[in-house]
């Protein structure tokens, strides 16, 4: 009798705390949905690098100017150029406290044949912020401004060769690519040279190569010190700052075409409607703070905020028009 | 400003009480990161950009450095104790410094490797301080063509690392060749030989190969031969003092493998790693007893301790007076330049004088904290000997896993450990030399990568690799090595 009287009280216990999980919930959904836990922040890469520099950034802000209350850890998943973190976030199915950075690799890599997974495999989230690629050549390089380099690029491909940190169909040579197609050069026969282990500008400057490509805040100091010129950046309008606003734009040299390096967060597959929209809220705060104002500033990087179903839009597009260069290239899988 | 002058303003920044507390906290936790197997600097100075953010940057910079150097002054311990390098630039401290611990001098073997940390570091400092700017321009001299020339004289040598057949030492070494191409190829973005497994896309990591290849295949023959005599011996530590003709041994290769050390220190990508193991093959090369090496030799120790710990304070050079990183370490030290509001680049050495003094400065200072730091411990640290066997093995064993899985957090990078684990066991069984591996795996892929860069400019052309003067001094240098012993052979015939 004891014995039944004792899981009776049991079955009611279990019961009302279920009832009363049950009776958050509904009202979380009326009012807003708040993490319940700590998030954990995945940068796809090792320490150092740019994605990992931007979670940590970010999830700094989010703690100190109090726009987060939760704790939120940066974890690194290094492997696969970010395709080992991407598998471990797609199986977090559902889970509203995951989420990694990510950038234009998150289109190269699946287009390369590295992965199975897309962006629309997650849930894009909100985007934060731009950089700009730049083309350099030596300071006493024969070329002034990209037209010139890519004329004679048109009448002899082979005499000039680019370098660059990422693989052949990643970043640094997509971005090169993208540009000298507009402007009529045979992009198949394009010489990219990769160096991911030694530093590419070495390459540059000892005149192993021709051309840098690279991201705008890589040639400051060096344009500076009058070692190099950028012959033209990928940005649409020229940027703000002492050296920077000293860059031609491609555009303004004719050539009809622009590359963005974006970078922003993405949830697992899945997430409820609620916490995408407390999240782009509060990326949109983020992006908004002075803090995060001046860390822009600092890394050189331009606000380039967008919510979650303008990011879709934007990725879409942006798949599209790199499927179709790197099919031209050979180089999709 | 003035090289004294500007020394001067460095020793103000790093003997405030201020600089002096980071620099002590820095070597301190460099120490024992580089101790503890696995666990490199790179992860450590990442975690603390965050948390010297607003610091002052000279200051911030000496904490870091400190890190680094520091890592790569402990790192040896681990080798020499364990065959367990703590990091990647002292694999090859444990080809002489283990064996010497096995023979029981492992508190020789630490101080011999404490002394040529420290005089490497230091002679590497003062170098710097001197020609920094000059040497500035060696930095960006190498272009792919120069590298390749580079990394063809180390493997010239893959045939000395072995003290029987020379046929196995190649084997060994075209293994260590076939790793390493595991992996994305960086001149196509093709996979190679990864079976489509995700984890094999960015190839293997040096240290899984290093940890499994030497500590685990170590520990599987401790098991194999538990109840063999002899272990009294290897649990002795014996005495720290080293002889007067210890010392002679040793002034030879600090005096070589210093500015050896340092130069290929400077050049962007070659690094510790790379400098130890040119060190150590070049002292084996041009020595008279090269039948030693190996086995405990005091030359064979000092020359890449020497060697990593000058290299350590070279690739200061590309960074402060460049704002060109040479190695994952010192790239994130320029991003965290970046955060603390200084801009890397040919001008930091006109526009901030204050920090690259100061981290110069320091450097001093941390050297000498490290070396009291580190002598007085040794006999401490070397108990680790006296553990009981059993426990021992299984402390090696956690501690290289935990160093793998830190790596990068994926399990699968342990399934490898156990790998190469079981090939260098199975190397061990029969008599296979696994330096020539991990040589070969080192220097093998910057080799092909290097080649196939420089052909890329050449449009194919071979012709590339004899049009510059570097690379044919390079060359030559690899022909005579070569060819030194056969040479040195003929002459003791005839004598």
């Amino acid at each position: 009798m004891k014995r039944i009287f004792a899981l009776l009280l049991l079955i009611w216990v279990i019961s009302s705390l279920a009832a009363c999980k049950q009776e958050t919930k509904s009202k979380s959904g009326e009012e807003k949905w708040v993490p319940e836990k700590a998030i954990e922040m995945v940068a796809p890469a090792g320490a150092g690098g740019g994605w990992d520099t931007t979670a940590r950034t970010v999830a700094k802000v989010f703690s100190e100017e109090g726009i987060i209350d939760e704790d939120i850890g940066v974890v690194n998943k290094e492997g696969g150029g970010g395709a080992i973190a991407w598998t471990y976030i797609h199986n977090l199915k559902g889970s509203n406290h995951h989420m990694f950075v990510s950038s234009p690799p998150l289109i190269f890599v699946p287009l390369n044949g590295q992965t199975e997974l897309t962006y629309e495999d997650f849930t894009p989230l909100a985007n934060l912020i731009a950089d700009y690629a730049a083309f350099a050549v030596r300071a006493d390089a024969e070329w002034d401004n990209l037209n010139e380099l890519f004329e004679d690029m048109k009448k002899d491909p082979e005499s000039i060769s680019i370098v660059g940190a990422s693989a052949p169909g990643s970043m640094d040579h997509m971005q090169f690519v993208k540009i000298a197609k507009e402007a009529g050069v045979d992009v198949t026969k394009i010489k990219y040279v990769s160096n991911q282990e030694g530093a590419p500008l070495t390459d540059l400057l000892n005149g192993s190569v021709d051309v840098y490509s690279t991201g705008v805040a890589e040639t400051v100091e060096q344009v500076k010190a009058g070692k190099i010129k950028v012959l033209g950046i990928t940005s649409p309008e020229r940027l703000e700052g002492d050296v920077l606003s000293t860059f031609p734009t491609a555009l303004e040299q004719g050539i009809d075409a622009t590359f963005v390096n974006w970078r922003g967060f993405f949830g697992p597959p899945n997430m409820d409607e609620d916490a995408i929209q407390y999240y782009e809220e509060k990326f949109k705060e983020l992006s908004d703070s002075e803090a995060f104002a001046k860390i822009r500033n600092q890394y050189g990087w331009s606000e380039m905020f967008m919510g979650h179903e303008e990011y879709k839009k934007f990725l879409k597009e942006q798949t599209e028009e790199l499927t179709e260069l790197m099919e031209e290239l050979g180089l999709a899988q | 400003m003035n090289t004294v002058q500007g020394l001067w303003q460095g020793f103000q920044v790093a003997f405030s009480w201020e600089g002096i507390f980071f620099v002590f906290i820095g070597v301190t936790i460099g120490t024992l990161i580089g101790m503890l197997p696995g666990l490199g600097p790179i992860t450590a100075i990442a975690i603390m950009i965050p948390m010297v953010y607003g610091m002052d940057p000279t200051i911030a910079m000496v904490l870091m450095a400190g890190v680094y150097y520091g890592a790569v002054f402990g790192g040896s311990t681990s080798s020499i104790l364990l065959n367990a390098p703590g990091v990647s630039g002292t694999v090859a401290t444990s080809f002489d410094g283990y064996p010497m611990a096995q023979q029981g001098e492992a508190g020789k073997a630490l101080a011999i490797a404490a002394i040529a940390s420290f005089t490497g570091g230091t002679v590497s400092i003062i170098l710097l301080m001197l020609f920094a700017p000059t040497l500035a321009q060696i930095a960006v001299s190498f272009g792919p063509v120069e590298y390749f020339a580079l990394m063809f004289m180390g493997l010239v040598a893959i045939s000395s690392l072995s003290d029987g057949s020379a046929i196995k030492a190649l084997i060994s070494g075209v293994l260590g060749f076939m790793a390493v191409t595991i992996g994305i190829d960086a001149q196509t973005g093709t996979p190679r030989f990864t079976f489509g497994n995700a984890n094999l896309l960015e190839g293997i990591d040096f240290l899984v190969v290093a940890l499994g290849l030497f500590a685990l295949a170590e520990v599987a023959f401790l098991i194999k031969n538990r109840n063999n005599v002899g272990i009294e011996k290897t649990q002795n530590i014996g005495s720290l003092k080293l002889t007067r003709q210890d010392v002679k041994e040793m002034t030879g290769p600090l005096l070589r493998h210093s500015p050896l050390g340092f130069i290929l220190g400077v050049l962007p990508g070659a690094g510790a790693t790379i400098a130890s193991f040119i060190s150590y093959i070049t002292e084996k090369r041009f020595s008279k007893k090269p039948e030693e090496f190996g086995k405990g030799s005091i030359k064979g120790l000092t020359a890449p301790e020497t060697s990593n710990n000058a290299a350590t304070s070279g690739a200061f050079v590309p960074l402060l007076s460049l704002g060109i990183p040479g190695s994952g370490t010192t790239a994130i030290m320029l991003g965290a330049l970046l955060v603390l509001g200084i801009n890397p680049g040919p001008l930091l050495f006109q526009d901030h004088p204050e920090v690259f003094w100061g981290v110069v400065a320091s450097m001093y200072i941390g050297n000498i904290f490290l070396l009291i730091l580190n002598l007085p411990l040794i006999p401490y640290i070397a108990k680790i000997l006296k553990i009981p066997r059993p426990l021992l093995i299984s402390l090696i064993i956690m501690f290289c896993m935990i160093g793998v899985y830190s790596i990068s957090f994926n399990i699968f990078d342990l399934y490898l450990l156990l790998a190469f684990g079981f090939v260098g066991y199975l190397f061990r069984l029969f008599a296979f030399p696994a330096p020539p591996f991990i040589l070969a795996f080192i220097l093998g892929g910057m080799m092909e990568q290097s080649l196939r860069q420089a052909l890329t400019i050449s449009n194919g052309n071979f012709m590339i690799l004899v049009e510059s003067p570097i690379a044919i001094g390079l060359f030559i240098l690899s022909i005579l090595s070569f060819a030194f012993p056969f040479i040195k052979n003929r002459k003791i015939q005839k004598a």
